[in-house]
């Protein structure tokens, strides 16, 4: 087999590997960029519903708290409670939030959940498993590194085109036109 | 098969052991020996500027968007110290609210103008999706907050 050959069937086969990793790096990629606008792994459901407004202010008993969850038809269970101010209470139940407001009386129920799509996209991503997961990401690393090596080498006709050389040279100079802008 | 029963209980038990006890580590973790209270603190926080202290405490907020801060509950009554690390170091999940954490980092002192106030209230609504009445800020305020070195969070 010819050089050339070999260089086509390597590319082509570290290709098909590549293809589900890459659109799981590609994709949490664009999801973790644009952190700042949105959280890629969890999403916020919040609800509210309304208490009769109370008088009290100050420190809550644990009484108080159980006595809020049964006004609001929850279970007299909790897993801790704070009050940044005496004017209110928040709740922790499950791994969701119950904030009660006594003057209005308002209570804003706050349950975290998970983005499905992409909550297990940047957990491989971000390498949160690590153990077997690091090697594997690092294999990727490596044919990324091969299928642009060998994707250089697929010259039309054995030639180097100017097209050619143009795009490997604005490919070059990408990363480091935005190094000497921002970095 | 009296054998495969204790084998089976004690397997199980050390299980439960290990998920009981389950903490995830950020950043560069706990170092430091000594916890401090967070009402030691505020009693005199000009005293631990720049020292590099530890606190523990319930988890109260977490930062919706990019999990670069979080809020610990002080040990007194409508205390609590904010924990901010630089984003990306370390990302903390927001079911981390409401779990117990210890934290390592320096204290830091900041005094902002009314504006400052504001703008800072603003972004933090933002973040939370909370609501924010700008007419509530009437002068400018000082806070402390520690720079996140490390923290342990438990039940993650």
């Amino acid at each position: 087999m010819s050089w050339r050959r070999l260089n086509h069937a390597l590319h082509r086969d570290i290709g098909y590997l590549c293809i589900g990793l890459t659109l799981v790096y590609a994709l949490s990629g664009i999801a973790v960029n644009h952190v700042g606008d949105w959280n890629p792994n969890f999403k916020v459901v919040r609800a509210t519903s309304q208490l009769s407004p109370s008088s009290f202010s100050g420190v809550v008993s644990e009484d108080q708290v159980l006595q809020l969850l049964r006004q609001i038809g929850e279970p007299s269970v909790y897993d801790n409670y704070f009050q940044n101010d005496p004017e209110s209470v928040r709740v922790f139940v499950n791994d969701r939030i119950i904030d009660y407001h006594f003057a209005s009386g308002e209570v804003i129920h706050e349950r975290v959940e998970p983005r499905s799509f992409w909550h297990p996209l940047n957990f491989l991503h971000l390498n949160h498993p690590k153990k077997a997961w690091t090697w594997m990401a690092d294999l990727y690393a490596i044919g990324m590194v091969l299928l642009a090596l060998t994707g250089l080498l697929l010259l039309p006709k054995g030639k180097m085109r100017p097209r050619c050389l143009l795009l490997t040279v604005i490919g070059f100079a990408l990363p480091l036109f935005f190094l000497a802008l921002y970095y | 098969m009296k054998k495969t029963f204790l084998i089976i209980s004690l397997t199980l038990l050390l299980l439960s052991l290990t998920v009981a006890t389950f903490a995830a580590s950020f950043g560069k973790g706990i170092t430091l020996k000594e916890v401090t209270p967070i009402s030691t603190i505020f009693e005199n926080p000009d005293s631990y500027l720049g020292h590099k202290i530890q606190v523990e405490g319930l988890v109260v907020d977490v930062c919706a968007k990019r999990g670069c801060w979080l809020y610990i509950a002080g040990d007194k009554p409508f205390q609590k110290l904010r924990f901010k690390v630089t984003d990306g170091v370390m990302v903390f999940p927001m079911t981390a609210r409401g779990k117990k954490a210890k934290v390592e980092g320096v204290l830091q002192k900041f005094v902002l103008t009314k504006e400052e106030v504001i703008a800072r209230k603003r972004h933090h609504a933002e973040e939370t999706g909370e609501s924010f009445d700008p007419a509530t800020i009437t002068s400018g305020e000082t806070f402390y907050q520690l720079r996140g070195t490390g923290a342990v969070v438990e039940g993650l």
